[in-house]
C-alpha cells in the first residue's frame, strides 16, 4: 500500500511539474508572441499607393491614376467594389481612414 | 427573404440571425460586424461566370484574436450558422473571397496579421492569417535576414497562410508550397485549439523545424477542408543564395512541348534545375506585351497564325520555358553547363539570359517571380478579353512530353469551341506538371458568361473521363471536381466532418464537403 502511495506521491508530483512546464511554455510562447510584430497598420496614403496599387497601376495592367486629379469619392467607390478586372478591397485590407488618405494623395499627385 | 439582411444562411430565419448577429456583435464589437449591403459589397465580387447572388455573404465578421474565434464558432454552433473563412481574401479566379455558398458568414482574418517569428538561422516564419507576402517580404528586408519568399503570382496583396492552405504554387525552389509547411494552430469547430506536429508538447522547440510529431500526420487534413480555423501557420523559409541565375528557353512550334518535358524532366527529379519551372504558352505571355484587338476582332478564339504572328512580333517563343539555377557562382556555372547541352541537342531551343532579355517585360516579372520578389505583372492576362471574367482551369498531368501534348491540344480543342483562347502554362514539380490555364472572359458579356460556364464544365467533364484530376477549383465548380474522385474519398472527406464539425458549421461545401 505504501509503495503504490508512494508511486501515486510521485506521479501527482509529476503531474504538478508537468503542468508546471506546461504553463512556463504558455508563458514564454505568450511572451514571445507579445514581443512580436504588433501587426500591421497602414502610415499613410503614399504607403498603401506603393506596396498596393502601383503595382498594377505603374506596371501597365491598371490605368495609371496620378494627373487625373480623379475625385477621392471615385478613387474610394472603385476601391471598395472593384472594377472589372480590379479587385475590391476591404476595410479589413485599407481601413477608412487609410482609404481616405490614399483618394486624397492620389488626388493630390 | 430578408429585408434587414442582404441574405440569410440556408435555413436560418431572420430571428435566428439577428440573436447570432446580436451574439457577435457582443465578442467583437459593433464595427467588427458587418452587415450592410455597402460594407459587403468588397466581399461579393467574384471572377466566376455565375450571379454573384449565388455567393452573397449574410454578414462579415472581422475577428482579431484566437479567442475571439473560439467564441465565435460557439455562436455559430449555438445558432447553426456557418462561416466561410478567408485570410487576405484574394483567391482571384478561385472564387475571390465570397462564400461558397449564399448566405453563408464571411469570418475575414485580414485583421490578424501579426508576423509572430521570423528564424534567420533555422530559415522558417510563424504567421497569422492575414500576413500578406509583401508584408512578410518587407519585413526580411528591413530586419536583414537574407531569406527568400516563394509566392503565387499574385504575390504583393495574397498571403503564405490562404495560398498554401489552398495548396497553391509558386516559382522558386519551394515552389510546391504545402511541402514547406511545417506546424499549424488550429482553432476546431467545438472551440478546441489544436496545435499540430510536435506544437501539441508543452515546451517543444521544434514546431516550425519538425513537421511530423508522433503519430498521424494531420496538417494535410486542414488544406482544401473545411475541418478547422487555421490561426498560426510555420512554414520553411529559402536561404538567399549567393547567385541566381534565370533564363528563358523559347520553341517555336506546340509540338516541341514533347521535346521540352523530356529534357526538363530528369534535371528537375536530380536537382540540377532546382525551381518550380514554367513552360509557358505564348498566349499566356502576351498580354504582357500585347494587345489581343491588334491580332483578332470578332468571336472566336484567336487563330493559330495570329498566334504565330504576336509571338514573332513580341520575341516569344511559341512555349517560353523559365527556369533558374540558385547556388554558388561555381556551383551555376557547372549546371549550366549541363542545361545547356541537353537543350542544343536537337537545335530547336533559343536559350536567353539576363544579358540578352533582361530587359524584356515578360522576362523581368519571371525572374521576379523566381527570385521571390513582388510583382502583380501577370495580371496583365486580365487584359487579354477584358471584363474581368477569369477562372483557373488546374488540371495534373505526368511529367511526360507525350501528355502534356495530349493535355494541350485537348484544353484547347474544348476552348476553342466556346470561342475562348488557350492562355495556358505548365508548372513543373518533382514529377508532376500543374498544367494551369486561364480561362479569361468577359463577364459584362452575358454571351461570354455562358459560354465560359459550359466551357469550364466540360473542361472538367471530358478531363476527369480520361482519368486527369484537378487539383484546385473555384467555388462554383467544388461539388462537381469533388464528384469525379469518387465515392470512396468523399465518403472519408464526409465522415471526418461529422466526427470534427457534427453541426457543420465550418464552410460547408468547402471542395464539396459538408
Amino acid at each position: 500500500m505504501r509503495k503504490k502511495k508512494s508511486v501515486r506521491t510521485v506521479t501527482a508530483l509529476m503531474l504538478s511539474i508537468s503542468v508546471a512546464a506546461a504553463m512556463m511554455a504558455d508563458i514564454a510562447r505568450a511572451a514571445a508572441e507579445t514581443n512580436a510584430d504588433k501587426g500591421f497598420r497602414w502610415r499613410n496614403g503614399a504607403e498603401v499607393y506603393s506596396k498596393v496599387c502601383s503595382y498594377c497601376h505603374e506596371g501597365q495592367v491598371g490605368p495609371r491614376l496620378f494627373g487625373r486629379e480623379l475625385p477621392p469619392e471615385y478613387t474610394r467607390a472603385v476601391v471598395r467594389n472593384g472594377n472589372r478586372a480590379m479587385p475590391p478591397f476591404r476595410t479589413s485590407e485599407i481601413d477608412d481612414e487609410s482609404l481616405a488618405k490614399l483618394a486624397e494623395y492620389i488626388q493630390r499627385n | 427573404m430578408s429585408n434587414k439582411y442582404i441574405a440569410l444562411p440556408k435555413g436560418i430565419s431572420e430571428k435566428t440571425f439577428d440573436s447570432a448577429i446580436g451574439d457577435f456583435r457582443s465578442v467583437l464589437g459593433d464595427a467588427a460586424v458587418l452587415t450592410s449591403a455597402q460594407q459587403l459589397a468588397p466581399y461579393i465580387k467574384t471572377m466566376m461566370p455565375v450571379p454573384d447572388s449565388d455567393h452573397t455573404p449574410s454578414a462579415a465578421l472581422m475577428a482579431t484574436t484566437v479567442e475571439e474565434i473560439q467564441k465565435i464558432v460557439g455562436i455559430c454552433n449555438r445558432y447553426k450558422v456557418p462561416i466561410w473563412t478567408i485570410s487576405t481574401g484574394k483567391n482571384l479566379g478561385y472564387g475571390s473571397a465570397a462564400p461558397v455558398e449564399r448566405g453563408q458568414v464571411v469570418l475575414d482574418l485580414k485583421r490578424m496579421n501579426r508576423i509572430l517569428e521570423v528564424d534567420k538561422d533555422l530559415a522558417y516564419a510563424l504567421v497569422e492569417p492575414g500576413v500578406t507576402y509583401k508584408q512578410l517580404y518587407d519585413h526580411i528586408a528591413e530586419h536583414k535576414l537574407g531569406l527568400w519568399l516563394s509566392m503565387p503570382a499574385p504575390s504583393a496583396i495574397a498571403g503564405p497562410v490562404g495560398n498554401t492552405l489552398d495548396r497553391g504554387v509558386g516559382y522558386t525552389p519551394y515552389g510546391e508550397h504545402f511541402l514547406f509547411a511545417c506546424g499549424m494552430e488550429v482553432v476546431l469547430a467545438n472551440g478546441e485549439v489544436l496545435r499540430t506536429g510536435m506544437g501539441s508538447m508543452p515546451n517543444s522547440n521544434t514546431w516550425q523545424v519538425f513537421k511530423w510529431g508522433y503519430g498521424p500526420y494531420l496538417d494535410g487534413i486542414f488544406t482544401q477542408s473545411n475541418y478547422g480555423i487555421v490561426t498560426k501557420f510555420g512554414f520553411w523559409l529559402m536561404p538567399a543564395p549567393p547567385a541566381f541565375k534565370p533564363f528563358v528557353i523559347q520553341y517555336e512550334n506546340e509540338e516541341d512541348i514533347v521535346e521540352i518535358v523530356e529534357i526538363i524532366r530528369p534535371l528537375r527529379i536530380s536537382g540540377v534545375i532546382p525551381n518550380a519551372v514554367v513552360i509557358a504558352h505564348a498566349l499566356y505571355e502576351a498580354p504582357v506585351k500585347a494587345r489581343r484587338s491588334d491580332y483578332v476582332t470578332g468571336p472566336g478564339s484567336i487563330p493559330d497564325a495570329a498566334v504565330r504572328k504576336l509571338a514573332k512580333d513580341h520575341h516569344l517563343g511559341i512555349w517560353n520555358l523559365y527556369a533558374a539555377l540558385y547556388g554558388t557562382p561555381e556551383q551555376n556555372e557547372v549546371n549550366w553547363k549541363i542545361v545547356t547541352q541537353a537543350f542544343g541537342k536537337s537545335g530547336k531551343a533559343k536559350i536567353l539570359t539576363e544579358r540578352e532579355a533582361g530587359d524584356d517585360p515578360a522576362f523581368k516579372y519571371r525572374a521576379s517571380l523566381m527570385r521571390g520578389d513582388m510583382t502583380l505583372q501577370e495580371f496583365s492576362l486580365y487584359n487579354w478579353r477584358g471584363g474581368g471574367g477569369s477562372m483557373w482551369f488546374a488540371p495534373v498531368s505526368q511529367a511526360r512530353g507525350s501528355e502534356t501534348l495530349k493535355q494541350m491540344a485537348l484544353t484547347k480543342e474544348i476552348l476553342a469551341k466556346y470561342g475562348l483562347d488557350y492562355s495556358g502554362e505548365f508548372i513543373v514539380g518533382m514529377r508532376d506538371m500543374h498544367h494551369i490555364v486561364d480561362v479569361l472572359y468577359d463577364k459584362t458579356d452575358p454571351g461570354q458568361v455562358k459560354a465560359a460556364y459550359q466551357c469550364f464544365d466540360e473542361l472538367l467533364t471530358i478531363f476527369s473521363a480520361q482519368g486527369y484530376g484537378t487539383y484546385r477549383v473555384n467555388t462554383a465548380f467544388m461539388d462537381k471536381v469533388a464528384e469525379t474522385y469518387g465515392p470512396v474519398q468523399r465518403q472519408v472527406h464526409k465522415t471526418l466532418k461529422k466526427a470534427l464539425d457534427p453541426n457543420g458549421i465550418l464552410a460547408p461545401g468547402k471542395s464539396g464537403i459538408r
